[in-house]
């Protein structure tokens, strides 16, 4: 088991090769993603958005500003692409790459959820053109904290107290 | 209800009111008046009520400022204001007089609205009911549609709406001020299968939702897919 921590949430992780905060690379001039988790078939690149005060959220004055409008997308997309990068340069890119990120915020829904969800497909993109031979993201997902708890119950996360 | 049914004790109860069907019923309503009174057709009596209050001339009375910003946000997404002719409507602009049947649906709805405010139809103590405002219009409008919609609310107009889309209701919800009276009303089968009613003045409160249970069941596919296998 792992727990780690970003901002004011807590996440703990069973049954990983590896969980690890990767913002801690140290190359300041590449964006990073929150977590990076090795499984056996795969590596998860994992983004949490809190829009607490203190948190990097674009906007924070803002947060449903920035998430409606797709300013949120930008940051999210840079983050994943320089995180891959990071990866590919070190050799370690070889399984395929999942991105999902956690928005936590309160009112989310989820006809919200999907629209950024659909977004970051077509940001990253999930889909690259007829000419590439593996794809930089296999798949994405957006995600509040009820939705991603349903969905991972072996990544389970909470509000720190 | 047309004031000719409405039994002489409740006369004095007589409250101005009008009905947007989800039919649009502009772009026909030449001849449909004469029509409707000499022949038994297979129509509904609101097409009839509605066209008999958009024929209805300007008030005497200047329109106040709150019922000039009404029209001139719907002018401004119409481009152009609304204008009878004989029994015709056209949306005048710049370009000249467009005639109705040339017009998309949804806009026609929109023109009627204009008229229903423009001629004091929709003044404070009087109801408005709109099935489905959503019907025909592009998604974009609703957010000029809801505007309006509040705005009537404030100026003492009861409305009443019915809807099944997400950003009608949503628009609702990021609008609405807390001095503003909106109450949802979710109407659904019991599992008795009679209709049940619950009511909220919160939009996170409405439940059931069928709008939201169709999302999340998009939503839970949509991330199933996403996925790739992972908890299988």
């Amino acid at each position: 088991m792992t727990v780690l921590t970003e901002g004011g949430l807590e996440i703990t992780f069973h049954n990983v090769i590896s969980a690890h905060k990767f913002e801690d690379h140290g190359l300041t001039i590449m964006k990073a993603v929150d977590f990076l988790v090795e499984l056996p078939d795969r590596y998860l690149f994992i983004e949490f958005k809190d829009p607490d005060p203190g948190s990097d959220f674009p906007s924070a004055d803002d947060p449903v500003q920035a998430f409606r409008t797709g300013q949120l997308d930008q940051d999210l997309k840079y983050k994943y692409r320089d995180s891959f990068l990071y990866e590919w340069a070190a050799g370690r890119a070889e399984k395929p790459s999942y991105y999902y990120v956690l928005v936590a915020l309160r009112w989310l829904g989820t006809a919200d959820l999907i629209q950024r969800t659909v977004a970051l497909k077509q940001a990253l993109p999930v889909s690259g053109p007829s000419d590439w031979v593996r794809s930089i993201v296999n798949d994405c997902g957006v995600f509040n904290i009820a939705s991603w708890n349903r969905t991972f119950p072996d990544y389970q996360v909470r509000r720190l107290p | 209800m047309r004031s000719t049914e409405v039994p002489d004790e409740l006369s004095d109860w007589c409250i101005e009111s009008a009905y947007i069907p989800v039919k649009e019923v502009l772009a026909n309503a030449p001849g449909f008046l004469s029509l409707y009174s000499a022949r038994e057709i297979h129509f509904e009596e609101v097409y009839e009520d509605i066209l008999l209050k958009v024929y209805l001339p300007p008030l005497r009375e200047p329109i106040d400022s709150r019922h000039w910003r009404m029209l001139n946000e719907l002018q401004n997404l119409l481009g152009g204001k609304i204008i009878v002719s004989g029994e015709e409507f056209f949306l005048s602009n710049d370009q000249g007089d467009l005639e109705f049947t040339l017009l998309a649906e949804g806009w026609r709805k929109l023109g009627l609205l204009w008229l229903l405010i423009q001629n004091g139809t929709l003044q404070s103590g009087s109801v408005l009911f709109w099935d489905e405002p959503e019907a025909n219009l592009n998604p974009k409008m609703f957010k000029t549609v809801m505007s309006v919609l509040l705005e009537l609310q404030r100026a003492g107009v009861q409305v009443f709406f019915a809807t099944h889309d997400y950003v009608i209701l949503k628009e609702l919800d990021l609008q609405m001020t807390e001095e503003d009276a909106v109450a949802f009303h979710s109407l659904y089968r019991d599992e008795k299968g009679e209709i049940d009613c619950r009511s909220t003045g919160k939009y996170l409160d409405i439940h059931p939702s069928a709008i939201n249970e169709a999302f999340d069941d998009l939503y839970d596919r949509e991330i199933e897919r996403s996925l790739g296998g992972l908890n299988r």
